[in-house]
This record gives structure tokens, C-alpha cells and sequence, in this order.
């Protein structure tokens, strides 16, 4: 007989898709995948959840209430807790079968396995909770997971590409999986850095193994594993030659962003690489993108092109007011003028 | 000990504006504040930054890293020593706790650990007390005032003897204020993050604020307590496990950082009691209380206890809370007198 599973397209759905949809379907269990993020999607999901909460966990409920409305017989809401050993995902993936069931949403019966790799490896008990409503042959099971795990590994691997030094402007998008790859939330982003002639660098295109390397010269270890990724890809991006700049997109509220974007800002502020900090929350108006995108890559281009020295000092105040400079967290330097 | 510990003034506005404006904007307030205090700090002297790390997943675990970065940036610098907890391992924790206290020798460690706790343990009492008192007093604001004298005094005791008489002075003092044994008071839970709760200036003296609106409140974390439960239980003496967890369990059954789970567990656990509300109040942007928020309604629709959530951050206007807690505290007293009319009506045949 035929079951069905509902995978709502939010949080860590763009990081791990492949693995749960290949795993089901060998476990010969239907997926039925949500509609990519749309406005009636957001707009329910800003509905159930209170207001402090983080725009990806609101467009997260959008997209499981509007699976509940289907003929579902399970929906798939995972626990992640840890993928990796030392690093958590964040507080509000490891509440979010709890959260979901609170909130007034009818829905069918919920799936939540436990994923949890802190202290060790075994998946055992989360393979079971996964899998035990559709089978009971553990064969069949650690089969099907072999399967999902090759399916996960290679679509990593095809991420993986070295970027090509051309003369085109490369952008690094520095934004957890949900905000990068949804489109309807980053706004169509990378179709508008295309238009700008911009080639666009993702975390995801460095390694693993070299950004968990170049992370060591950070004297903490950081415990998200976004986080870990972004300041990993940021120490990566910094060795590469050609035009850059980093483009970085949290959404409103993010704790971890509020500390790792700090972490990062600093370090390219160091390394003299232009950034900028684009903020996603429920607006939906693109005007405002638009207009900084554009300020952000002439201004890239022409110090580059033109102004080379001449360009006002970047990250750097300018001005002789101590409580502005203050504020941009930088010392006051009254010997540098701007142009 | 023989280190000389520049203790920060108590946090004002100016710490506050100092701390906004050289912190990230979504930082939590704790973050701002510590960043503050150290600015001021700094200015009164002080050389070496002693921060507590932790391994996650709440913020906190990074603020050691992040303070550290943020005053070289603006030229103050501290001789930073991070200590981790010990679950990380226990030999770093000795070596670095080591560093610390240099050449003093470890009785005397434990002597003033000892010291430092029973303090902690007898003001912990002393404002239980006191916020039995509070909504009962006929001046308001004596207890307050007794209270904040003895933590003068208390500060200043060098052994245990002088403590307990301290302890007892105080005590007998709070016992003679005139209050109104009769008065219809409140019960009020407050839960929420552990600095906001323990810090009156970060939770806007919310605590003052019910107890003269005539509500008693009883908070989810004490100082001691938690001292206790991170310090002196963790793996080193075995178990850690916290009661309120198990409370959670059928509407949070999971670790989420911070003080997620103890919130909720906590507020069942003063449904259970009979308390008349909850009162949650957390930094704006706290991960784990934001999912804990989430969950409250649940708890409060299966309890049957009304929960008031309280976010905090730079803004420190006033009015706008005061107004949301009369509202607060005049339904649950509406609630209240309408439950007893209902009794007595079933009592009358």
C-alpha cells in the first residue's frame, strides 16, 4: 500500500533534500515535497508562530500547513540537533517538532526523529524513528540509507567547484542554506547579481575538509555548524585570488548570524574586502535590494578600475566625531579624508 | 584570595548606551551590558577579564571571543582568561583555573568558594523573604531598603560567623516591618533567561514592579541554585538532572540552550503549585527562549495558567510595561475573585 510523506520545503531541506527524499523512496514511500515559497506560504506561516521568531523557522510553518492540507499520511519534522561532532545547528531546530505541535495547526501524525552526532556517531535509534512506521526489515532500512547517503555525498561533491579567475567580479553570498537557496526569500538574489555581470561564490563550493582547515586559525571553536560553514568559507574565500566582495545575508533576529556575521566583518575589515550586510525579515519590497546591490558593485568595480588609492578608506570612519566612530565600532583616524 | 577583583558598577543607563554602541545590533542585552560594564571597568582600573565559555548551543558560549574582539577594536585591553566548563575537559579546566589563582594555595580556594556560595545562598533567602514582604508591607519600599543595606553588609563579611550575623540581623529587621497579613495577594512565576531574571536592571526591576502592585513573586532560578547545579553537580559529582526538566517533558522534551526547558518546565511547575500567572521575560532575539515562547501557549491552555511573555532590550522606557502589567495583574485578579465567587456559589446548596 502505498504511504505518503509530506517533506515541507524550509530550514534543512536545502541542506539535506537529497538525503531524505532518496531515502524514503527507496524505503518505496511517496514524497510529497511542498511548493517552493510563495507569498500565501510566508503569509501563513507568519500567522502561526509569535512574532520574535526567525523569518526561516515562520516560512518553515508555511510550508508544513500547507502540506497538512494534503492527504498526508506522516509529516517529516527532524529534530537536528547535531550533524557533526562539537557543533549544534541552532536552538530553534532542536525545539521545532515541539514548537510545531504547539502551535494551532492541524496536522497528521508527525515523524521526528532525533538527530544528534555531539558525542557519537550511532544512528540507529534515528534510522528506527525514521523508518519504523513504514518497515521493520532493518536490512531494507540500512539499504535504503546507504542509498540516501551516496545521493547526499555526491550532490555535496557537485557543489564543490573551484571558482575560475576571470575578470568577472566574484560575489561571496555568505547566508545559511534556507536564505541562499530559497529565492523567494533571498528575493531572486542571484538572478540579480547575474545581471550585474557578477559571478556568484556559495559556502558550499569550498570543501569541507578545507573549510574545517582554515578554520583552525579562529581561536575558538565555533559550535554552529552554519556558523562554522560561513567563517570556514570567508577564510577560504580570503585566500583566493581576483575582483571580490562578500555579500552577507542573514535574516532578522538570527542569533548566531548576530555573532559569526561580527566575526566575520572583522576579519574581512582586516583583510580589506568589501561587504555588505543584507538583513531578510516578512518585507517583500525589492526596490531597496535593488538599489544597494547595484551602489555596492559599481563602488567594488570602480575602486578597482579607477580610484584606487583615492577611495575613501574602507571600514574605516572618516569623520572627526568620537561618539560616531564609536558607533562603527572602529578607532577615530582624523589624518585619513575622504575624496 | 589576594587578587584584587574590581567589582563593575551596577549597571545604569550609561553602561547600557555605552554597550549598545559598540556591540552588533542582535546581540542579546546581557551582551551589551557585559560590554559596558567592562568599558566601565576598565576606567576603575581593571587589567584582567575573567569569562566563563561554554561549548553551546546558546550564544553566551561565544561571548568570551566576541568581548575579547570588540575592545581591542576600540583599544581597551584585558589580559583575557577564558575558563570552560569542565565537561570539555577536565585538565584545561584545572590548568586555566590555576592561572587564575596563581601561586595561592587550593584551601584557601575552597575556603573562599565556600564563603562566596554561602553568601550567595544566604541573600537567596533573604530575597525570597523580601518578596513575600513586598506586596504585604504598609510603607512600600522598606524591605527593599533593608534588603539593599544588608548586601552592603554582607559583601563586606570576611568569615562565616560575621555572615550569620548579618543574616540574622537582617532577617529580624524584615521581620519587624508592619505589613498586612491579610491582603489578597498574587502569586506570580517569573521564568525566563538567567541574566534578565537575576539582573534587576536588565528585567527592569519587573520584580519591584509586581511586588508593589500587590502580586508575590517567585522566580525559576536563584543564584545559588544555579551555582549548585552548574558548579558543584556537574560531571565531576555525577548527575545532573534537573527537575523542571521532566515537567517539560510533554510539550518540550528536548535540551534547546540556555533556559529553554527549565522555563517551560517551571512554568508547569508553578501551575501546579496554584500560582495565578507566569511571567516570562527574556532578552530580544534569545534563541532558546523564543522557542520556549512558542511552546508557552500550549502550557498555558493545558495548565490553565495566563502567561505574560516580556522581551527586553535597549529600549528602557518605562510606561509602556508598567501599563501591560497593571492590565496583567487586574485580569488575574478579575480571574481570581471570579473562581472564588464561582466556589462559594457551588458551596451554597
Amino acid at each position: 500500500m502505498g504511504w505518503k510523506i509530506g517533506l515541507p520545503r524550509g530550514l534543512s531541506y536545502y541542506t539535506y533534500f537529497p538525503l531524505w527524499r532518496t531515502f524514503y523512496q527507496a524505503l518505496g514511500v511517496e514524497v510529497i515535497e511542498s511548493a517552493t515559497t510563495n507569498k500565501a506560504i510566508l503569509d501563513q506561516g507568519v500567522k502561526s508562530v509569535v512574532d520574535e521568531t526567525c523569518l526561516p523557522v515562520k516560512v518553515f510553518f508555511g510550508h508544513a500547513a500547507s502540506l497538512c492540507s494534503c492527504e498526508l499520511d506522516y509529516l517529516f519534522i527532524p529534530r537536528l540537533i547535531s550533524v557533526e561532532r562539537k557543533a549544534y545547528i541552532c536552538p530553534k531546530f532542536m525545539g521545532l517538532p515541539d514548537m510545531f505541535n504547539a502551535s494551532r495547526i492541524q496536522h497528521p501524525p508527525l515523524i521526528k526523529p532525533v538527530v544528534n552526532k555531539v558525542k557519537s556517531d550511532r544512528n540507529e535509534q534515528f534510522l528506527w524513528d525514521c523508518a519504523s512506521p513504514f518497515t521493520t526489515k532493518w536490512s531494507k532500512i540500512k539499504k535504503a540509507w546507504q542509498e540516501a547517503e551516496q545521493e547526499q555525498s555526491s550532490h555535496e561533491q557537485n557543489l564543490i567547484k573551484d571558482y575560475q579567475d576571470d575578470d568577472k567580479l566574484n560575489i561571496l553570498i555568505l547566508g545559511h542554506d534556507y536564505n541562499l537557496y530559497d529565492h523567494y526569500i533571498n528575493m531572486g538574489l542571484w538572478k540579480k547579481l547575474q545581471d550585474l555581470d557578477c559571478s556568484i561564490i556559495t559556502p558550499a563550493q569550498f570543501s569541507k575538509e578545507e573549510r574545517d582547515t582554515q578554520l583552525k586559525k579562529f581561536p575558538r571553536s565555533v559550535f554552529w555548524t552554519y556558523g562554522r560553514n560561513l567563517l570556514g568559507a570567508v577564510y577560504c574565500f580570503m585566500q583566493r585570488p581576483g575582483k571580490k566582495g562578500v555579500l552577507i545575508l542573514s535574516s532578522f533576529g538570527c542569533g548566531i548570524d548576530s555573532f559569526i556575521d561580527n566575526f566575520i566583518i572583522r576579519r574581512l575589515i582586516e583583510h580589506k574586502i568589501p561587504y555588505l550586510n543584507i538583513i531578510l525579515d516578512e518585507h517583500t519590497g525589492e526596490g531597496g535590494l535593488v538599489t544597494r546591490l547595484e551602489a555596492f558593485v559599481d563602488i567594488i568595480r570602480w575602486r578597482s578600475d579607477y580610484y584606487q588609492d583615492h577611495l575613501s578608506p574602507y571600514g574605516q570612519y572618516v569623520g572627526c566625531c568620537k561618539r560616531d566612530a564609536g558607533i562603527h565600532g572602529l578607532g577615530c583616524d582624523c589624518s585619513t579624508t575622504s575624496h | 584570595m589576594g587578587l584584587d577583583v574590581i567589582v563593575p558598577p551596577r549597571p545604569t543607563k550609561d553602561t547600557l548606551s555605552l554597550g549598545v554602541q559598540h556591540s552588533p545590533e542582535f546581540a542579546c542585552l546581557p551582551l551589551k551590558i557585559v560590554i559596558g560594564n567592562l568599558i566601565e571597568a576598565k576606567e576603575k582600573g581593571a587589567d584582567t577579564l575573567l569569562m566563563i565559555g561554554g561549548c553551546g548551543p546558546c550564544r553566551f558560549g561565544l561571548y568570551g571571543q566576541l568581548v575579547k574582539e570588540i575592545l581591542e577594536d576600540i583599544g581597551i585591553s584585558y589580559q583575557t582568561i577564558i575558563i570552560e566548563p569542565p565537561d570539555t575537559g577536565y585538565w584545561q579546566f584545572i590548568r586555566r583555573i590555576k592561572k587564575v589563582i596563581g601561586p595561592v594555595p587550593w584551601w584557601k580556594v575552597i575556603q573562599s568558594i565556600q564563603l562566596g556560595y554561602k553568601k550567595a545562598l544566604l541573600i537567596d533567602q533573604l530575597e525570597k523573604f523580601v518578596q513575600e514582604i513586598r506586596p504585604r508591607e504598609y510603607n512600600k519600599g522598606i524591605a527593599d531598603q533593608i534588603f539593599n543595606n544588608s548586601l552592603q553588609m554582607i559583601d563586606n563579611t570576611q568569615n562565616l560567623t560575621e555572615l550569620e550575623e548579618v543574616f540574622g540581623l537582617t532577617k529580624e529587621k524584615l521581620w519587624h516591618i508592619p505589613k498586612n497579613e491579610y491582603a489578597d495577594v498574587l502569586e506570580i512565576g517569573l521564568v525566563g533567561e538567567i541574566y534578565t531574571l537575576l539582573e534587576p536592571f536588565a528585567s527592569v526591576e519587573i520584580e519591584r514592579k509586581l511586588g508593589k502592585m500587590g502580586a508575590s513573586v517567585q522566580r525559576s532560578l536563584y543564584l545559588s541554585e544555579w551555582v549548585k547545579e552548574h558548579l558543584f553537580t556537574s560531571k565531576i559529582f555525577g548527575l545532573k538532572e534537573n527537575e523542571y526538566r521532566s515537567y517539560a517533558s510533554p510539550f518540550l522534551n528536548h535540551f534547546v540552550g540556555g533556559h529553554g526547558i527549565e522555563s517551560i518546565g517551571a512554568g508547569v511547575v508553578f501551575a501546579h503549585k496554584g500560582y495565578d500567572g507566569i511571567v516570562q521575560i527574556a532578552p530580544l532575539t534569545c534563541m532558546p527562549e523564543i522557542v520556549a515562547h512558542n511552546i508557552f501557549p500550549q502550557v498555558s491552555k493545558k495548565c490553565g495558567i495566563p502567561v505574560l511573555n516580556i522581551y527586553v532590550d535597549e529600549q528602557t522606557g518605562q510606561a509602556g510595561l508598567d501599563t501591560r502589567l497593571e492590565a496583567y495583574i487586574e485580569l488575574l485578579q478579575a480571574k481570581r475573585h471570579s473562581l472564588t465567587a464561582k466556589n462559594q456559589y457551588v458551596n451554597i446548596p
